[in-house]
């Protein structure tokens, strides 16, 4: 067969972008996109606040400048500032191209595309299709796709890169309807698998495949990750599946509660009590938590988010969505009682590292979206940059791919190394004598990390989870595969997702353990300040002889000098 | 995770999940397995598959991604019905069990299975690129990004139902249609064609419209209004079904024969044999007086400009067909009457 000009691993919204913008700089490229799941089921679908861009439809003095400085600023001064200037500036245009397309933005009295406010964005520049964002855009995005004739390998679970000394031949995947182990030689692979947050588990509010396979195949290959250690939390995830509500629920007037009844967002924020910024009230919940004012169950310690004096009408009229989860997922009526949460893992900032035209250090492989760090959040995401991050920066990926395809000869993939793959994923199904539970090893995994990787961290906390993680890794070893089909082994996909969430959560705590000051959503008990002077640089996490080896790379600045974040 | 108590709570129930089984590997045929286990208040269906896959038996195969309702992954059918398992309580199941404590599980049908609850969706992919289920841009690709359109909120509300639309196939699995004919449309293509066929950016109007007013296009929708009934995300799919129809007339014109050539056994079927299919019009769920009301004045509107949805493919007497008959006549009667003063 001949080879790919592109392979693109995701079909989010940054492998999506990638493909269109393939197509379009070049119709006679050979382009395929595999997907785990269905491109419309990629947890794009899930974001629902909006997309940032500087369109000055709402605020007419806003400007993309404005939207630079917002987003370095929010993201403690960490992010590339030559990156965030392209993230910015393409804004405008992207978002129109999106609506030229057919994305049904919601519109303002002036007929053009509606704008919010949104989270530490200093004018309203939140663009939003009612609550529904991400899915329309997704939807939008996978239309045109079809329209455009994109070959798509759906339900093929990606494994590794095939790589020659510095050079990838392409990929090597699992097509899940026949268990069987297939090769995608290609010129270039565009990694776009989205992000590693669900490696919290029940405390994420990540769909269960965001495990970060993309960004663990590129560290296997040996290409850097950057700044692993930086997840956002978000305050108030459901208790029992981390789900995720929205922080329209306090910004119609629902109450944090500990289990004193006391509204305890008065000791952290006085002024700005519950609708203070995503960190800092997500600090304050697991400090509540921490200092045995939670709420005790078996699914772990929680707080209340109280909207029962709301009454009955407002939530039902406004909050809707958040009454349905309740309901659904906790088995809370918020008109009755408050609702059970604690912060959730919500976000990776970390990623593969890329340089500004999504390139990683390996000839003819680059990464977008969640899954690839150019950097543009730096420490701290802002509310509707990713959205933002996933469409500017999949486009490049798909525009710098089809230009460059001509450069590389991949080699072949040969028969050996695919049976090779398949020996080691499927030597797993029956170990011999005692074995591992699946279940209890991601159990352990995500509260570990919640525990001593999580919203505070500390050098012996971080020991503990650097152990506990190494310890898992070795239990892996004797996991067993309950299912022994080759037709769609969802288990045998769960232990490989296992498998890259382990080797990913060592560089997370590696990263955290190194980081030694607080910055964005790192926080460390025992170094509480930022410092500049030391650490005001990326980390890199590479694989060197099975190993995590840790390696640091300069911020780029050049428009805004460090300043003390505060808001 | 575990499906256990909180101490607060008041307690667990055990249920048996009945879960249907097939493997093409090893299987002739499809059989059920059942697992019971304590389930405790707010825990919904997917929780508990879950647990059955990672306590008891590891095979069970289904599919889910984002567990919020949001991805569509997780369609299967719960106790006969088609819906999300990951928003589905289980007690709530329970509550309506025709047997107590047993909740069965199956794939959605009207779509290839591949194993377990696993069914294939690419035929659904199939038909909405064959009916340009795309927005096909007025605006040049070089011109893209420059400026928007300008879109008013009334039209914006024409589509934004119809863009919640999760492709999760509930409606796909519930269509009576598709039971007797795979190559028909679907409710969720013809959704989605609607939408596009709405939207002022849209240039593939009429050749969209065509392509729908073929066999197995529009015309071959009973109104049973199951998908209606059964969408996960609560859409007026029939809204658009109906849309598209009266589009089709009036761009068409009223002598585009397509469609028209099933009104007469559509009439026949219920005038003379007196039946019909319980499925064909919503009559069990909704009523007699209901379905007469909501539904039949558009169906004459269609028998008065010659078209009528196809007849039922399978036929089955419904209770309260006489009654049923007798305010059909008077409605007919009716009806023509106004035809009639109407082109005086
Ligand atoms: C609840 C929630 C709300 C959010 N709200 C907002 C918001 O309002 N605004 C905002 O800007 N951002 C928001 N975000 C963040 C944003 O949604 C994501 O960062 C973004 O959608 C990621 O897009 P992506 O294309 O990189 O990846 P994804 O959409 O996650 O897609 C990843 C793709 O990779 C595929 N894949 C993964 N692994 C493999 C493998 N091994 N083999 C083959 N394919 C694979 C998957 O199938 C999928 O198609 C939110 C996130 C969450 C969780
Ligand atoms: S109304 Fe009935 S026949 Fe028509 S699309 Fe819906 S389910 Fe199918
Ligand atoms: S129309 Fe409703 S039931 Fe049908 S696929 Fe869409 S969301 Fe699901
Ligand atoms: S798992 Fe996504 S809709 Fe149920």
């Amino acid at each position: 067969m001949k080879p790919f000009d592109i392979v693109i691993v995701g079909g989010g919204g940054a492998g999506l972008y990638a493909a269109m913008e393939a197509m379009k700089t070049n119709p006679a490229l050979n382009i395929a996109v595999l997907s785990k799941v269905y491109p419309n089921r990629s947890h794009t679908s899930a974001a629902q606040g909006g997309a940032n861009a500087a369109l000055g439809n709402k605020a007419k003095d806003d400007t993309v400048e404005m939207h630079i400085f917002d987003t370095i600023k929010g993201g403690d001064y960490l992010a590339d500032q030559d990156a965030v200037d392209v993230l910015c500036s393409e804004a405008p245009k992207i978002i129109r191209e999106l609506e030229n397309m057919g994305t049904p933005w919601s519109r303002m009295e002036d007929n053009t595309i509606a704008q919010r406010p949104f989270g530490g964005a200093g004018r309203p520049r939140c663009c939003y299709c009612s609550d529904k964002t991400g899915h329309t855009i997704l939807q939008t995005l996978y239309e045109q796709c079809l329209k455009k004739g994109v070959i798509f390998f759906n339900e093929y679970f990606a494994l590794n890169l095939s790589v020659s000394g510095s050079r990838s031949n392409g990929l090597i995947a699992m097509n899940m309807k026949t268990g069987k182990v297939e090769a995608f030689q290609a010129k270039t692979v565009i990694l776009a698998t989205g992000g590693y947050a669900k490696m919290y588990w029940n405390r994420s509010s990540n769909a269960a495949g965001n495990t970060g396979d993309g960004q663990a195949i590129a560290y296997r290959a040996g290409i850097p990750l950057k700044d692993m250690e930086f997840v956002q939390f978000h305050p108030t995830g459901l208790r029992k599946s981390g789900l995720l509500v929205t922080e329209g629920a306090r910004g119609e007037g629902g109450y944090l509660l500990n289990k004193d009844g006391e509204r305890f967002m008065s000791r952290y924020a006085p002024e700005k009590m519950e609708l203070g910024p995503r960190d800092l009230v997500s600090r304050s919940l697991e400090t509540e938590i921490l200092q045995g004012r939670g709420f005790d169950s078996p699914a772990g310690k929680y707080l209340h988010l109280d909207l029962t004096h709301l009454g009955a009408d407002l939530i039902k009229s406004r909050l809707p969505q958040i009454r349905e989860m309740s309901m659904n997922f906790e088995g809370v009526d918020p008109i009755e009682e408050p609702i059970p949460v604690r912060p959730t893992a919500h976000y990776s900032m970390g990623g593969i590292d890329t340089d500004n035209q999504t390139r990683t250090v390996m000839e003819g492989v680059y990464a977008a979206g969640e899954c690839g760090c150019v950097s543009v959040h730096g420490a701290n995401r802002l509310g509707g940059n990713s959205l933002l991050d996933i469409l500017v920066f999949g486009r490049i990926a798909g525009r710098t791919a089809a230009e460059e395809a001509g450069k590389f000869t991949p080699g072949r993939i040969s028969e050996a190394e695919l049976a090779e793959q398949f020996e080691e994923i499927r030597g797993g199904m029956h170990p011999s004598g005692r074995y591992e539970r699946y279940g209890e090893l991601r159990e352990e995994l995500g509260q570990t990390l919640a525990l001593n990787v999580g919203i505070f961290r500390e050098s012996s906390l971080l020991q503990k989870g650097i152990s506990d993680i190494a310890e898992l890794k070795e239990r892996f070893k004797k996991v067993r595969i309950s299912d022994s089909s080759d037709v769609f082994n969802t288990n045998l996909m769960q232990v490989l997702e296992l498998k890259n969430m382990l080797d990913l959560a060592e560089t997370v705590a590696a990263g955290a353990y190194a980081r030694q000051e607080s910055r964005g959503s790192h926080t460390r008990i025992d170094f509480p300040v930022r410092d500049d002077a030391n650490w005001h640089k990326h980390t890199l996490a590479t694989l060197v002889k099975g190993d995590v080896t840790l390696g640091e790379k300069p911020v780029t600045m050049g428009r805004y000098e460090l300043q003390e974040r505060t808001y | 995770m575990t499906v256990s108590t909180d101490q607060h709570k008041e307690g667990k129930k055990e249920v048996t999940f009945r879960v249907f089984r097939f493997n093409p590997q090893v299987d002739s045929k499809p059989y059920f397995d059942d697992y019971t286990i304590p389930v405790e208040r707010g825990v919904t269906v997917l929780r508990s598959l879950n647990y059955i896959k990672e306590h008891i038996d590891g095979s069970v195969s289904f599919r889910a991604f984002c567990q919020a309702g949001i991805c569509g992954s997780c369609g299967m059918r719960v106790n006969g019905l088609s819906q999300l398992a990951c928003t589905t309580q289980v007690w709530d199941v329970l509550a309506k069990s025709r047997e107590p404590g047993i909740i069965k599980v199956e794939p959605l049908r009207n779509l290839p299975l591949i194993k377990d609850l696993i069914v294939d969706m690419d035929p659904l992919v199939g038909k909405m690129v064959h009916y340009s289920n795309w927005v096909d841009s007025t605006m040049p690709e070089a011109q893209m990004g420059k400026k928007e359109f300008l879109i008013s909120e009334e039209e914006f509300l024409r589509y934004d139902k119809a863009t919640d639309c999760i492709l999760c196939a509930s409606c796909v699995s519930e269509c009576s249609i598709l039971r007797a004919n795979k190559e028909y449309v679907s409710p969720a293509v013809l959704l989605k064609s609607y939408r596009m066929n709405v939207d002022s950016r849209d240039a593939s109007h009429d050749q969209r419209l065509a392509e729908l007013v073929k066999d197995h296009g529009v015309w071959d929708c009973t109104h049973c209004y199951r998908c209606q009934e059964s969408c996960v995300k609560s859409i007026p799919i029939m809204d658009a079904i109906h849309g598209i129809r009266e589009d089709a007339i009036e761009s068409r014109g009223k002598h585009d024969t397509s469609g028209s050539k099933h009104a007469e056994a559509f009439m026949t079927d219920i005038e003379k044999k007196g039946k019909l299919i319980e499925a064909t019009l919503p009559i069990r769920t909704n009523g007699v007086v209901w379905t007469l009301q909501n539904l039949l004045p558009m169906a004459m509107k269609m028998i008065m400009k010659r078209r009528t949805p196809p007849p039922p493919p399978l036929v089955k007497s419904v209770k309260g067909i006489k009654i049923f008959r007798a305010m059909f006549k008077e409605m007919t009667e009716h009806v023509k009457q106004d035809h009639k003063s109407h082109n005086k």
